[in-house]
């Protein structure tokens, strides 16, 4: 019983210290929720910049009747 | 032009009188979507001005899918501190474009010499759900724009959702209240200039006619009416104004829309009259004239335009 005892304020203490941590975890939960999705906004919009100009070609390319890649690149 | 006046074919075939017609309340038409509100009015009295050469070449590979290259040579405005002198700059650039259109699915995107991409998409995902995007990107940070909506069109109504990339959230709705009026309401809230506004709109048409009006709480008041004279010619006119800044604007215009051409011009209460010709030479090549002249800043600016394909 004795030894129960401290073993149970070391519980409430882990407890506690842990409350408090969770709450600082969810708060920088949301810090790295923002920062994530910064981070995938910013790599979305470079993929868009580079990427949606062959996207379009691609998909075109793709189409029925395909084109020959010949009428992509000549000027008439 | 016969697409934009939603012909109320029921009246037009009987012989009978509009005012016999019952109006069936269940049955109302669709209404135009919002941001296209003040769109006949906008054919006449907004017509893109331009300035120097512009030379579009469009080919087109396959019946959905096109390449375009656009060459402008051409002063640029450059906003300067006094409101009576403009600053322009000549710059030359070429543009990339390639387009694809499909009835569920249409691409379109648009890149210049500086890297700047303007980037269009529209995808009906159901037959009343649409996504449509628009972004300007460029290189420099900070400095592009990107625009998400989403529209549900409804049996006599439209919502639409828009998500915008500064935490720029709006809503539009607009619903037919009659065959021929529709009202509509829009709200958005911008965070980075941490604002929110509301506005109102009404749209009223006719065979021969349409009025529109729009209230915003950003302080703007805009009333045009466009009536059709014949199946050729419509008028329209124009008038804005902004109560916080007491800026008031009226304008009239018309549009000629004749076998070979196209004529649209304006003239505006500021001083500035325009004019834009369009006239097709043969099949496939389109020539372009535009002119704009403001007296009162004596701006004078003439434009010059050649459509290939």
């Amino acid at each position: 019983m004795a030894a129960k005892g401290p073993l149970k304020l070391k519980a409430k203490g882990r407890k506690g210290s842990k409350g408090s941590s969770s709450s600082s975890t969810s708060s920088s939960k949301y810090e790295l929720f923002k920062d994530w999705t910064n981070w995938s906004l910013k790599k979305a919009k470079v993929a868009t910049h580079y990427g949606f100009i062959p996207l379009i070609i691609v998909v075109g390319m793709k189409s029925d009747p395909k084109p020959h890649l010949f009428q992509l690149l000549s000027p008439v | 032009m016969a697409d934009i006046f939603p012909p109320l074919v029921t009246s037009q075939i009987d012989a009978k009188p509009k005012v016999d017609e019952k109006v069936d309340y269940s049955n109302l038409p669709c209404p135009v979507p919002y941001e296209e509100l003040h769109r006949e009015a906008s054919m006449s009295l907004k017509a893109d001005n331009f300035e120097g050469l512009r030379f579009d070449f469009g080919k087109g590979l396959n019946q959905k899918f096109s390449l375009t290259h656009s060459v402008m040579m051409g002063p640029t405005e450059v906003p300067s501190q006094s409101p009576d002198t403009t600053i322009k700059i000549p710059t030359a650039h070429y543009e990339f474009g390639a387009n694809y259109f499909d009835p569920k699915l249409m691409l379109s995107g648009k890149v210049m010499t500086d890297g700047r991409l303007n980037a269009r998409l529209k995808a009906d995902f159901t037959d009343k759900l649409i996504l449509k995007a628009n972004a300007q990107l460029t290189g420099e940070p900070h400095m592009s724009h990107s625009v998400f909506n989403f529209d549900y069109m409804g049996k006599d109504y439209r919502a639409q959702l828009q998500l915008g990339n500064s935490a720029l959230i709006g809503a539009t709705y607009i619903q037919s209240v009659t065959p021929r009026l529709s009202l509509g309401g829009e709200v958005f809230w911008a965070g980075v200039p941490r604002k929110s506004g509301l506005g109102y709109a009404a749209r009223y048409e006719t065979d021969q006619m349409v009025a529109s009006a729009q209230v915003a709480s950003t302080g703007l008041v805009a009333m045009n009416y466009v009536q059709k004279i014949s199946e050729k010619v419509s008028l329209a006119t124009d008038f804005m104004y902004n109560y916080f800044s007491r800026d008031v604007v009226a304008s009239v215009g018309y549009d000629y829309i004749l076998r070979q051409s196209r004529v649209r011009g304006k003239i505006d209460f500021n001083g500035v009259t325009s004019a834009l010709l369009e006239e097709r030479l043969s099949m496939g090549l389109n020539f372009l004239l535009s002119a704009e002249v403001d007296h009162k800043k004596k701006d004078y600016k003439f434009g010059l335009g050649l459509l290939v394909g």
